[in-house]
């Protein structure tokens, strides 16, 4: 990027540790192309490199990481995006990517022309026409061939001696819970992650099933597209294929991709705002839910939190329901054959995992005494102020956990300064701080001693000020692996023997499926 | 879309990772640095191996930190270029481009060489000399790239092509008069058919000409249909470029017919916010009449809303809001709402877009709402900016979305965090202002609510936001300030107490006789010595305004009395009072008659208690007040001071300060200033003023790319030439150069005209805008400007 001239303005993205920065020539330049380049750069470097990303590492491969800038900006103007289809042009030299691709010869710069034949054009040509924009570019075929890739996400000449594809669904949840334990929003962010390890050009067929949500609304692809909102894909799925049947045709970069994004309304994308709060919850088939209770105690100082697994939702109950369904739906046991990996993971059944719950406290709160938990460890941590409650999975059943802490406030409370004071005159200015709390015991005690109406409007404005120490939030973060918040499931892979090319006939290519739901703090309740 | 490596450390646990971090970091491991001899010995090696090792050394050097001089290698480097091995190749050309500046003689001397690879019989090669050639920062050698430019951009590679449009911008740097040839290989490269050297050489096109439109008009349909297929970095270009276009060369037609009834609401709302209409008209709807070849760009570009990157929805979103609002612009706002997905960094640039597309048309956000909800693990910029989305969306939406809207702002009113209280409680100002009156009073109550709230920061926020609405139509809340004055008992909040208290005064002009404001100035004077100094000010203010409204209808009615009866001891009593009064104003205030009426009494009573007060500003104020009001009958001054109507707040959405930057721009991003060169759209070009249409067909057929090689095959040059002379003759029957020429100039000289029209009245806008902001200001001052 040496070619750029002035530097107006930054461009960040962080990144694990790392901090990339990109100049940006003015105010001319749109943000998101910029950040987009950035995540593009770190995707890059994750892929030469390998993930993660350390800054030793990036160091100790400068001559990888300066052909890799300089390919996808070439002059300040950003020119090639495609991770896998740098590997065509980046010389990376023996004893980098070895093991990464599997100890297969990397083309590298032997690029004899003509070995493509046949092979290249075909993917971007029949995507070409799929969207209905390409006309007359068959005479194109040739020319093509001999100039490496076609396909402009793909590195050319991928050989590997285990063909094998995988697909990972993950869903990120996003929910929101009001204090009476109605959802007020929830959602199912999803990713499909792709692993493609097949030689040649493949041509795949995904297609999903929405496991009985969104039925009744025409064909498969309308559920689909129903269940699955706001669709973002990787450039080499076929719109058109998506639009008229609903499922995802592609041809795909070799190595880990994103292949699509989208969204899943939990709720129902037409629930009312006011619905009634049980229905609503179960729907959701959150694996575990929480709810706070504030202000509990002698002098209300106290709240508790109880996690709990709703019982219509429990992760068996949930699966053997998809299994069923599932099963009855294909009618035959085809799905277990086809997806070996997937069906062992399943036959463990969906777990819990990492179960944290978070609850920020006010800065005010000085200290969290008389932690609980009955289940777990919890643990206050002052410099963030907030309580972390971490539950093993095997301790968490449907009885749930609960945890009870009470916090103690900060010292500038009338009454207390005057004890403090009266203290102080006695006390050495050392243990000053440490006198204080009980020095507001005592001038409490006295008051309560001597004047009765006082001490009920004390223990009132205690209510009043502990109220405010009250955290208003909790958080829950989890993961389940073997399940998906939305219900979807992979209903087929299949490989396009006609269309693909360079593949023999008789291999089978090895295919896993993975589900993955997680909360990063997802689950919100508000109290 | 998130990033392959976010979602592949979310499947794989942590564990894992660390053990591959160690795999991987296993075979290189950060080499130990050798003496500069040692490198060169390698450098000169006869093996492969070897020469990579050492090349590799002298990249790492020169990257590293601090930069370690590597100058010195250059002669050896270069040498390497002739050994056989090409997997060298890149990395001699990456040194070659980093040090061709400090020693511009030795990098002459692997001109020749790269030369020979410009025919090189691999395409990828070609591409890689090409590239590196244009990338020698040497202007001496401009000729040569802009030849081998040339070359590039009749190969027969995509590839090598592709290199020749990005060539061409370095090109331009290197040496500016290079400019006309390489405005014409571009031209060449526009029309090439494969997209990927099309995307690239709009790129190209952006970053060298960007005004040199009339290059566009052959390959615009072309590149129209093209942009599916294009990488995202084309279609973001082709998307800036194509906006600019149509700007320039769609007229807005526009035509008049009976509104359809079913679309009318929705429509209205969006001519009343663009075009403001005659009354006359409302009967009739202006059509808008799209160009068919603008139609085509606006649907081709309709499935790159589906796009993973970020960017090209922002940018597709961009061309729809500027260039149809009306019919395509719904289709973007789900994409939009997409891109919340996205990680944080993004999802803030996203969420300031969508700020922008909502303040033209909330409505269309309103069934997005639930993602506009704030968590509390969000950073305080995103919270800032849905709360926005949120207020914006207020009055546009049903009652149910308002209660959902309000409980949300005020579970948040009831935060830890300052800041986010202050937000919230404004935002609920917000949502009072714009929407109806009922909602409006909703509002209110739900702010009034708060005024009990133990946290003081919460109270004077919310006090603050009730005395805006209440001065915005003083009328209707007079009970509520009542409401108000009767808290003032148990409010502790100091800044809350003088709010309340400078309400109550602003209502003694309003309300005469029936005023509660001197019974509250009596209550309040009592606890006088046990207030806050705000609070003291407040009160001698108000009590200057009890004292006032009670001289003007005592001269009202004495008035009267004389113009009724006209006595004469009326007048003689007048003039003995104004003798007294001059007294008054020498000597002491109570001096003179003593005042037997209970508000005098009490005015009396305060400005003595200012007197003693220990701040010497409050003294002042209570002498100024004693001055101005020291002769009973001659309220004028006092009046039109103390009364003087106050000009209603408005608490405008934060977004609409960065209205006139462009969607997606970093303007928009940063806020104004500190921002070199904006990024503006022309306005439409006006009818009749645009290029003739046939400027698109004719090149579609006439100008088709044919690759050198292959034209000899397809026709003789000679008929090719024939062929051209002929299409200019039948150009040159539709319309004269000369007469295309003219208009293009008179086009572009009214349209810089309007330009400048337009940085005028811009100016004036922002002129105005500080105006405003100033009153504003001086509103927000001038409660305590008019006291002092």
């Amino acid at each position: 990027m040496s070619a750029i001239d002035a530097v107006y303005i930054y461009d960040e993205h962080k990144y694990d540790n790392l901090l990339f920065l990109s100049p940006s020539t003015s105010g001319t330049s749109e943000p998101l192309l910029v950040l987009e380049f950035l995540h593009r750069v770190a995707d890059a470097l994750e892929e030469f490199l390998g993930s993660p990303l350390l800054a030793s590492k990036i160091s100790a491969n400068y001559d990888v990481v300066a052909q890799i800038l300089a390919e996808i900006a070439d002059g300040g103007v950003v020119c090639q995006g495609e991770a896998n289809a740098l590997r065509d042009v980046v010389e990376t030299g023996p004893g980098v990517l070895n093991h990464i691709l599997g100890k297969v010869g990397i083309p590298g710069n032997n690029l004899a022309p003509g070995t493509q034949t046949g092979i290249g054009p075909t993917g971007a040509l029949q995507r070409l026409q799929a969207t209905g924009s390409g006309s007359g570019l068959g005479s194109q075929t040739a020319t093509l061939s001999s100039a490496g890739s076609a396909i402009p996400w793909r590195r050319s000449n991928v050989r590997h001696t285990s063909n094998e594809l995988y697909v990972d669904i993950v869903e990120t949840l996003s929910v929101t819970l009001a204090p009476s334990g109605r959802p007020l929003a929830a959602f199912a962010y999803g990713s499909i992650a792709f692993t493609s390890k097949v030689s040649g050009v493949p041509d795949l067929l995904l297609s999903l099933s929405t496991g009985g949500m969104g039925s009744g609304m025409g064909n498969r692809g309308d559920q689909l597209r129903s269940v699955m909102e706001r669709v973002v894909f990787h450039p080499c799925v076929r719109l058109n294929k998506w639009k008229s049947e609903g499922v995802m045709s592609f041809v795909p970069p070799d190595g880990k991709f994103v292949l699509c994004g989208y969204e899943v309304d939990l709720l129902g994308a037409d629930a009312p705002f006011t619905a009634g709060s049980n229905n609503a919850l179960n729907s959701l088939n959150l694996p575990a839910t929480v709810r706070v209770t504030t202000g509990l105690g002698t002098s209300g100082n106290e709240f508790e939190v109880r996690i709990s697994q709703p019982v219509s939702s429990s992760l068996s109950n949930a699966r053997s329901a998809a299994t069923t369904s599932l099963q009855s739906n294909l009618g035959s046991n085809s799905r277990n054959s086809a997806f070996k990996a997937g069906s062992a993971g399943d036959s463990k059944g969906p777990t819990i995992e990492n179960l944290v719950v978070n609850i920020p406290l006010p800065t005010t709160v000085r200290n969290v005494t008389d932690l609980h938990p009955s289940k777990g460890e919890a643990a206050w941590n002052p410099v963030d102020g907030v309580v972390e409650w971490r539950v093993p999975a095997k301790d968490f059943g449907p009885l749930g956990a609960v945890l009870r802490c009470a916090v103690q406030g900060p010292h500038n409370d009338g009454g207390d300064e005057i004890g403090g004071v009266l203290n102080g005159l006695t006390a050495t200015t050392y243990d000053y701080n440490d006198d204080e709390p009980s020095s507001a015991y005592q001038s409490q005690k006295e008051k309560q001693s001597t004047n009765g109406s006082a001490m009920r409007t004390s223990k009132m404005a205690s209510g009043e000020k502990n109220r405010e120490l009250m955290p208003t939030s909790a958080t829950v973060s989890f993961g389940v692996k073997g399940w998906l918040a939305s219900g979807l499931k992979v209903e087929s892979l299949l490989l396009d023997v006609k269309k693909s090319r360079g593949l023999g006939a008789e291999v089978k290519p090895y295919k896993g499926v993975k589900y993955l739901s997680v909360s990063r703090r997802g689950v919100e309740v508000r109290c | 879309m998130e990033s392959i490596s976010r979602i592949s450390s979310l499947l794989e646990t942590a564990r894992d990772l660390t053990l591959e971090a160690a795999r991987d970091a296993g075979p290189r491991k950060p080499s130990r640095p050798l003496p500069v001899p040692q490198i060169k010995k390698l450098l000169d090696s006869r093996t492969e191996r070897d020469v990579l090792d050492g090349l590799r050394r002298v990249i790492s050097m020169q990257y590293a930190n601090p930069p370690q001089p590597t100058l010195t290698f250059f002669p050896a480097v270069l040498k390497t270029l002739s050994t056989p091995y090409p997997s060298t190749r890149p990395l001699v050309y990456n040194y070659l481009i980093h040090h061709a500046e400090q020693d511009p003689d030795t990098a002459l001397l692997s001109i020749n060489t790269i030369q020979k690879s410009l025919s090189d019989s691999n395409p990828r090669v070609r591409a890689m000399a090409l590239k590196t050639m244009s990338g020698i920062r040497i202007p001496m050698i401009s000729q040569i790239v802009s030849l081998a430019v040339k070359k590039g951009v009749s190969d027969l590679s995509p590839l090598v092509r592709k290199a020749a449009a990005l060539a061409c911008v370095k090109c331009i740097r290197l040496d500016d008069t290079t400019r006309p040839q390489v405005e014409e290989y571009l031209a060449t490269l526009l029309l090439d058919k494969q997209y990927y050297v099309a995307g690239a050489a709009v790129q190209a096109f952006i970053e060298v000409c960007p005004e040199r439109l009339d290059l566009i008009h052959p390959a615009y349909r072309r590149l129209c249909k093209m942009v599916v297929d294009m990488d995202e970095w084309g279609q973001l270009a082709l998307i800036r470029l194509m906006t600019v276009y149509a700007r320039k060369c769609f007229p807005r037609r526009t035509k008049r017919a009976r509104r359809a009834q079913t679309r009318e609401e929705k429509e209205k709302g969006f001519y009343e916010d663009l075009e403001p209409k005659d009354e006359e008209e409302a009967g009739y709807d202006d059509v808008e009449v799209t160009d068919p070849d603008l139609v085509l760009f606006l649907t081709s570009i309709q499935p790159l809303l589906q796009s993973r990157n970020s960017a090209v929805i922002v940018a597709v979103t961009r061309a729809y809001l500027y260039l149809s609002p009306t019919t395509h612009l719904l289709h973007a706002t789900g994409p939009l709402i997409a891109l919340l997905r996205s990680p944080q960094d993004i999802q803030q640039v996203a969420l300031h877009n969508i700020l922008q597309v909502c303040l033209n048309d909330p409505s269309q956000f309103v069934p997005y709402l639930l993602h506009f909800l704030i968590r509390s693990t969000e950073p305080p910029q995103i919270r800032g900016l849905k709360f926005e989305l949120l207020t914006l969306i207020f009055p546009h939406s049903g009652k149910e979305c308002q209660d959902l809207i309000l409980a949300e702002l005020e579970h948040f009113s009831h935060s830890h965090d300052a800041d986010l209280v202050g937000e919230s409680v404004r935002a609920i100002g917000r949502c009072a202002q714009a929407s109806l009156a009922r909602t409006s009073r909703r509002c209110l109550s739900l702010l009034l609510k708060q005024i009990h709230s133990a946290d003081s920061n919460l109270v004077g926020e919310a006090i603050e936001v009730i005395r805006h609405l209440i001065q915005r139509s003083p009328n209707e809340h007079r009970k509520t300030v009542i409401r108000l004055a009767k808290n003032l008992d148990t409010l502790t909040s100091s800044s809350a107490r003088a709010s309340i208290i400078w309400l109550v005064g602003e209502f003694v002009g309003t309300e005469g006789e029936d005023s509660i404001a001197a019974d509250v100035l009596r209550i309040l004077v009592k606890g006088y010595a046990a207030e806050a100094d705000e609070v003291r000010a407040q009160i001698i203010l108000l009590a200057a305004k009890v004292y006032l409204g009670f001289c003007n209808t005592r001269n009202a009615a004495s008035k009267k009395s004389a113009t009724d009866s006209r006595s004469v001891e009326e007048e003689s009593y007048e003039q003995m009072d104004d003798a007294n009064n001059n007294g008054d104003f020498n000597g002491d205030a109570l001096a003179g008659d003593e005042p037997t009426h209970p508000i005098e009494l009490l005015y009396n009573y305060t400005m003595l208690l200012a007197r003693y007060t220990p701040s010497y500003d409050l003294r002042d104020r209570a002498r100024l007040y004693r001055a101005l009001l020291a002769v009973p009958t001659s309220t004028e001054l006092a009046s039109l001071i103390l009364w003087a109507p106050k000009p209603v707040p408005v608490a405008q959405s934060p977004g609409e300060a960065r209205r006139k930057f462009l969607l997606g721009s970093a303007g928009l991003i940063v806020g104004a200033g500190g921002l070199q060169g904006t990024y503006t759209l022309p306005e439409w070009v006006g009818e009749g003023e645009e290029p003739d249409s046939k400027l698109r067909d004719e090149g579609e057929e006439a100008r088709e790319y044919v690759p050198v090689a292959g034209r000899d095959k397809v026709v003789s040059a000679g008929s090719r030439l024939d062929e051209a002379l002929g299409a200019d003759a039948v150009r040159a029957k539709n319309k004269s150069l000369d007469d295309w020429l003219d208009e293009e100039s008179e086009g572009e000289s009214e349209e810089t005209e309007e330009e400048e029209e337009e940085e005028s009245s811009g100016e004036e806008e922002s002129g105005s805008e500080e105006e405003s902001e100033e009153e504003s200001e001086e509103e927000g001052d001038e409660r305590s400007g008019l006291v002092r």
